[in-house]
């Protein structure tokens, strides 16, 4: 049998799983590229690709293609899509510092997550056995509350986005409105906030957590030699 | 590393907001984050300690890249002053990035060899950048190959 001196790794970029990954990735570009001109297309564009977030690892279990690149895939277009939209807000709300805020929180505490798990040999940023933070450890232990919180953030930044119809909105007034049209939205507003406050906080914790992880390393290397 | 992903994304962040297409500037900013998040990651799969270390890599462009700090150096720098510059010139709310380069490099030759060093630097690091993505994305499926060859 002859050696494969380079072996192929076209199978992989192949996968089903992946190929989501590149549709999802066309989708939001075209989704931000017109994203001025059709604000419900975008936004279901937009939810679509999210839907697909959670389609294609239900594909890669399905027909046993799991692959580190199509987890590295998953998370950088998660960064990339939530950077963007935080980046519109900014453009359309004022103050549009606050999303600049909030994309910096969103970048950093999901970057040092992912160094800090290196260093110390996890596998993915949402195994977290021992920390210090009882909000932490009650984030993590439950999935459906994680993905409660992670989908309350997107759906809000959605939705400031199509509540936005003048050209500079001011962000408290048009939050304010909303509540205030009925029970039903204040209601609604009430549990999307919740889950955002809480996954924003979890972000600022995981990064004084991976910011501890990254000097415990050094520590612990210096004490090994 | 944090600090200057975030300040970069920031500075793209307020360009795509004074320039029209702003898109090209957000294409930027994904092109930044993804290059670099996937160079970091296949790096620690990998086990190299700085993702400036690179040894073994089939491109020409990127093995003279990262041969020589000061070229790095220079290409990066560019980067971030063509950036700056690009939101200096920026007078109205909204203003159409060709013209505004174009008028940049018709004001005397010193403006237009400054603009064009400018730009090849810049150009050298978002093509270093696209490489990088597809570096790295090989470099993640091999590690899963090699680590079932292990097994």
């Amino acid at each position: 049998m002859a050696d494969k001196s380079r072996p192929s790794t076209l199978n992989v970029y192949l996968y089903v799983p992946n190929i989501i990954g590149y549709i999802r990735i066309i989708m939001n570009c075209f989704a931000f590229a017109i994203c001025f001109k059709d604000k419900y297309l975008f936004s279901v564009l937009y939810f679509i690709s999210f839907a697909c977030d959670a389609l294609d690892g239900w594909f890669a279990r399905k027909l046993n293609q799991v692959s580190t690149f199509g987890a590295v895939l998953d998370m950088v277009t998660d960064r990339i899509s939530t950077a963007c939209l935080l980046v519109i807000l900014s453009q359309v709300y004022r103050p549009g510092f606050i999303f600049l805020l909030l994309l910096a929180l969103d970048i950093a505490s999901h970057w040092l997550q992912m160094y800090s798990s290196f260093l110390v040999g996890k596998t993915s940023h949402k195994d977290v056995e021992d920390s210090s933070s009882w909000l932490f450890r009650a984030y993590y232990a439950n999935r459906k509350f994680m993905g409660y919180c992670c989908v309350s953030c997107e759906v809000l930044y959605i939705i400031l986005f199509l509540l936005a119809k003048k050209q500079t909105e001011n962000l408290t007034d048009v939050l304010v409105n909303a509540a205030t049209q009925s029970w039903i939205y204040l209601t609604l507003l009430a549990l999307i906030l919740f889950g955002w406050t809480i996954k924003q906080s979890v972000n600022l914790i995981q990064i004084k957590t991976a910011a501890d992880a990254c000097i415990l390393y050094d520590i612990n290397k210096k004490q090994k030699d | 590393m944090v600090t200057d992903r975030i300040s970069t994304a920031c500075l793209l962040v307020i360009l795509s907001q004074v320039y029209r297409p702003g898109f090209i500037f957000l294409l930027l900013l994904a092109l930044d984050i993804a290059s670099h998040w996937l160079q970091m990651y296949s790096s620690f799969l990998v086990g190299k300690t700085s993702h400036k270390d690179v040894e073994d890599s089939s491109s020409w462009l990127f093995r003279a890249y990262y041969a020589n700090r000061k070229f790095m150096g220079y290409c990066c720098v560019s980067c971030e002053v063509l950036y700056i510059i690009l939101f200096l010139l920026a007078k109205k709310q909204t203003e159409n990035l060709t013209d505004v380069l174009v008028n940049a490099a018709t004001q005397s030759w010193i403006y237009l060899t400054l603009l064009a060093l400018i730009l090849f630097g810049w150009t050298i690091k978002q093509s270093v950048n696209l490489i990088q993505i597809k570096t790295a994305a090989d470099a993640c499926i091999l590690y899963d190959i090699n680590k079932k060859q292990k097994d």
